[in-house]
């Protein structure tokens, strides 16, 4: 076995401006697309709750088509598929100073909405387990139907969603390596580029393991607080101390889901 | 089906109550089913401003159905509900009763007070959050006011020092006073009690109950459905004895618990531990 030592030690600790753009892309597209998904599965999973008929199919037809096919085909499809049939094409789009490639934006569409039918059967299963004398005693309040979602069943269902919600988003930064098939520079795509060009294939796909390991490490991490923060008032804990921080942070998600 | 069946046995009740007789709530020939066994059988009954109606009897009696119809958690397939005047979860047109809608139902909730068996406050909102929370979203009154009423309320239910404590924190009895206090913040027309004591340790009872005699004391219209026989005579001004979906007897407690010859309510009063006590 040959094991280019320095080769590796060099691209893991000291990574070229490429590399760590690759990187950077790597996270801002699992953020964005989780932050859309997200919403998307809110909205998807109030919808398969409605009392509207269309609006419960259209919901269930969404989901069915999501988790039915592969992510990698649907990537291809809306990027490379849609503009093929005439029906889509993804042009780079000017955002005040930052460019967003049309690739890039067809990859974050694509994980976006394959996301969404995942956090839409969590977010479903959350409200589902509030146990409905909540939203009765809201009824007999007076509380018109949105309302009583938007704050008494959603804040109690978002405990629930939480974890599973921090699951998704670690596949999410190991899916986000698929849309290096349309061409997006993200990690996975810079790692193929520097191999074709140096064959260090053994050396380079560890680095960029390792980069992944990293990655959902941190996150790993960062869940644990997050999920310790939003865990469930115990008699014993002093309320006010404990509870505040969980409503203002519950506060933010939904802000920066609804963007 | 079932707006039509509702306008034929409602034709009668459907007039306008006539002014100045001060009925809060009136029930007129109420029907209900669950598929297809009959929970509620033909339920009239009419409560006037400033009465406590207690409500009793065995278990699936159909009480509770019936007092969660007054609000509409429950549907009606017969009959005609109002409070106020004004009919609940269901509207006239063209001559026919047909469900009413969502926003609306909302509305008719407002003026309907209802405490539950669970107490079911809101376990993400401390005591002082739970009452405040309908008053500032729904009734839109200024979030300062709706504190002070609050507090006022939390005091007079004997819990001015837990504004703070999330239900988890409080006991049952603590608990159930909140819930009594959140559905007061309304200002409610009526106020519904469905077995408010039923989920309570023993010890947690009396507290609960002595805080729905105060109210019945200070004038508040109430329709209490419970298991305890010594409070019904106590509190009520008349009671009402139902049983297989029907009410088979009502009157004050004395003609109910004393001199009622009713067999079915002598055998269902037996059973409680009210016999022994009399």
């Amino acid at each position: 076995m040959s094991f280019d030592w320095s080769f590796f030690w060099q691209y893991l600790l000291e990574p070229s401006s490429v590399y760590l753009n690759g990187l950077l892309l790597t996270v801002v597209l699992s953020v964005v697309s989780q932050l859309f998904g997200t919403a998307l599965g809110l909205a998807a999973a109030l919808a398969r709750l409605s009392t509207l008929r269309p609006l419960q199919m259209a919901a269930r037809f969404y989901i069915w088509v999501m988790r039915g096919t592969p992510l990698l085909v649907q990537i291809v499809f809306i990027y490379t598929g849609l503009a093929a049939a005439n029906i889509l094409r993804f042009h780079d789009a000017h955002l005040g100073f930052l460019l967003i490639a049309g690739n890039v934006q067809a990859g974050i569409l694509a994980l976006s909405l394959n996301e969404g039918a995942y956090m839409a059967e969590i977010i479903r299963a959350g409200i589902a387990s509030v146990d409905h004398g909540q939203a009765e005693a809201a009824s007999s309040l007076g509380m018109t139907r949105g309302l009583l979602m938007r704050r008494i069943v959603l804040p109690q269902a978002l405990r629930l969603i939480i974890p599973p919600l921090g699951n998704q988003f670690n596949i999410m930064l190991k899916n986000s390596t698929l849309v290096s098939i349309i061409g997006v520079p993200e990690l996975l795509l810079i790692t193929e580029t520097i191999n074709s060009a140096t064959f260090r294939t053994f050396e380079l796909y560890t680095v960029v393991g390792l980069y992944f390991l990293t990655l959902t490490t941190l996150w790993g991490l960062a869940q644990r607080g997050i999920e310790a923060r939003f865990a469930a008032p115990s008699p014993e804990s002093a309320g006010a101390v404990a509870v505040r921080p969980r409503r203002f942070a519950l506060r933010n998600l939904i802000n920066a889901g609804s963007q | 089906m079932m707006s039509s069946v509702a306008a034929t046995s409602a034709s009668a009740a459907i007039a306008a109550p006539k002014a100045g007789d001060d009925i809060v709530v009136e029930a007129v020939d109420v029907h209900k089913w669950f598929g297809t066994s009959k929970v509620l059988d033909g339920v009239s009954l009419s409560v006037r401003r400033g009465e406590t109606v207690v409500i009793i009897g065995p278990s699936g009696s159909g009480k509770t159905t019936f007092v969660r119809c007054l609000n509409h958690l429950e549907t009606i397939q017969q009959g005609v509900i109002r409070v106020n005047g004004h009919f609940i979860g269901y509207r006239l047109r063209n001559g026919k009763m047909v469900p009413d809608r969502p926003r609306n139902i909302a509305r008719q909730r407002r003026d309907v007070g209802m405490v539950f068996q669970r107490f079911n406050l809101f376990a993400h909102m401390t005591a002082l959050e739970n009452i405040i929370e309908a008053p500032i979203r729904v009734r839109r009154i200024a979030r300062d006011e709706a504190v002070a009423t609050a507090r006022a309320l939390l005091a007079r239910v004997g819990l001015g020092g837990r504004e703070n404590a999330y239900p988890a924190q409080l006991s049952g009895g603590q608990q159930q006073r909140v819930a009594i206090a959140r559905a007061l913040a309304m200002r409610p027309a009526v106020m519904l009690f469905d077995e408010p004591t039923s989920a309570l340790d023993p010890e947690m009872v009396g507290e609960v109950l002595a805080v729905i005699r105060e109210l019945a004391q200070d004038g508040m219209t109430m329709i209490v459905v419970t298991h305890e026989m010594e409070f019904a005579r106590e509190v009520a001004d008349r009671v009402v004895v139902m049983d297989k979906g029907a009410i088979i007897d009502s009157g004050t407690p004395h003609h109910i618990f004393l001199d009622s010859r009713h067999p079915r309510l002598r055998a269902f009063l037996a059973k409680t531990r009210f016999q022994a006590a009399s």
